[in-house]
């Protein structure tokens, strides 16, 4: 098994195969290099920081701590994947509106591990508090954090219907920093 | 940094590519999230690493008197875990606080054991617990109780070869888990006091541990010896503050100086009896 192994995984819906993936390759760089997913950051790369969140089978998973081959049959879901589902969507509209982007560099992995706490409640969203607390592994330099928690609260005043189809807002790509 | 990468599907095959005489330098890997950042900073360098993603060592089984949960079982699905809620919840508030909702999602009780961290925030609430180890090996299984099991600063009495296959904890036990820290989130514990109760057969049901302390988390005898009850007077917690303080050698480094850390230790022991007296009231009996 030593050596430079195939890897076969679904990225985003669809089905890869990759030649040759090095044992050591983390998630984080076969992601960003090997298939060109930039939007998934690269920070502190010792799980400290957040910004490499990603969805591993729908759940958040630091993609700087996860080795590649791991992946073998998985399906990893980055910020691009999110694009036209209407959770997404509404996450998306909640940031932008209330100015919890500012660089930009952390949104990926914030809207990621908010994704993936939404999705593993059966019994309806968590409330604030819990929300912010369990973001906690997300680290922002700009924001203060203060916009980030008013966007989770708006999130939270407006429930996203489960069937909505992909709406018609989208964040135009010439503006975006 | 290069290492061969297995993924055996059986515990044999496991136990063949860890096997001293076999490979060389193979670790096994868990969750990674300890152990991945370390090779990659070259604290270590094994020759293979062996995952354990593919084995079925994940399981979760509660009994009537012990919960036994399998080695590769994420945190984050034991703090979700309703018995585990109800039963242990001085395990929960220390899961809680380990790193963030997504390293949970990989990180494991077993890693979390054999990598024995000195500064590990789940090693006091299982050593106040009592919690013991099902080793698994090509020979059979071997029970330690975790006591026994840690030997110093990141070392164990894991034998080459040897998988950690559940870590067993006897229920119910009111219980709780107090710790200070420079941030609250996803940051580690200057010091963290566990407390539990156990039945008491004569002895004191206090069963009492700390992280922050040389030269790893360790279990406090002289302030469980104090507490000869379930409900304890304002004067024996004293005492129990008294003799952890003086019991005990605390850290001196980068995260908190030795004086402060005595400090925490006390204020945190008192928080975590009365955390766990009032749970007693409204959980019941004890168990065994």
């Amino acid at each position: 098994m030593r050596g430079d192994l195939p890897l076969t995984l679904r990225v985003n819906g669809s089905e890869q195969t990759l030649p040759a993936v090095p044992a050591d390759t983390k998630l984080l760089d076969l992601l960003r290099w090997r298939l060109g997913l930039k939007g998934t950051k690269e920070g502190c790369r010792t799980g400290g920081c957040g910004a490499c969140t990603v969805l591993v089978n729908g759940e958040s998973v630091l993609s700087c701590l996860t080795l590649a081959r791991e992946m073998e049959g998985q399906e990893v879901t980055t910020v691009e994947g999110l694009s036209g589902t209407a959770e997404a969507e509404a996450v998306q509209r909640a940031f932008v509106e209330a100015g919890a982007v500012q660089c930009g560099y952390c949104t990926p992995g914030f809207v990621m591990a908010l994704v993936s706490l939404r999705r593993e409640r059966r019994d309806g969203p968590p409330d604030l508090p819990t929300l912010a607390s369990e973001l906690g592994g997300n680290l922002c330099r700009c924001t203060g954090y203060y916009s980030i928690v008013r966007a989770l609260a708006g999130l939270l005043a407006a429930p996203i219907p489960p069937e909505l189809p992909k709406s018609t807002f989208s964040v135009d790509p010439g503006r975006s920093p | 940094m290069a290492y061969a990468l297995h993924f055996p599907r059986t515990l044999d095959e496991a136990f063949r590519l860890l096997d001293p005489e076999g490979t060389e330098g193979a670790l096994p890997l868990a969750g990674g999230t300890d152990l991945l950042p370390a090779v990659e900073a070259g604290r270590w360098h094994p020759s293979a690493l062996v995952s354990l993603s593919r084995l079925p060592l994940g399981t979760f089984e509660r009994t009537e008197h012990e919960i036994l949960i399998g080695g590769t079982l994420p945190l984050r699905r034991l703090e979700r875990e309703p018995d585990i809620v109800r039963l242990l919840p001085g395990l929960v508030e220390a899961i809680r606080e380990v790193g963030s909702v997504p390293l949970r999602h990989r990180a494991t009780l077993g890693g979390n054991v054999v990598r024995a961290s000195p500064a590990s925030d789940l090693l006091p609430p299982l050593l106040a617990l009592e919690a013991s180890l099902d080793l698994r090996s090509r020979d059979g299984t071997r029970r330690v109780a975790l006591g026994d099991f840690l030997r110093g600063s990141w070392e164990t009495t894991l034998r080459p070869g040897e998988l950690v296959e559940r870590i067993r904890i006897p229920v119910p036990r009111p219980s709780s888990y107090r710790w200070q820290r420079v941030r609250p989130a996803n940051d580690i514990s200057q010091v963290g006091v566990a407390c539990a109760l156990a039945s008491s057969d004569g002895r004191s049901p206090w069963r009492i541990a700390a992280g922050g302390v040389e030269p790893h988390p360790q279990r406090l005898p002289g302030a469980e010896a104090a507490l000869s009850h379930e409900d304890p007077t304002p004067g024996e917690i004293e005492e129990a503050v008294h003799r952890a303080v003086e019991g005990s050698r605390l850290k001196d480094d980068r995260r908190a100086g030795e004086e402060y850390r005595r400090h925490l230790l006390g204020v945190l022991l008192r928080r975590s009896i009365t955390s766990t007296v009032s749970r007693a009231r409204t959980m019941g009996g004890r168990g065994t």
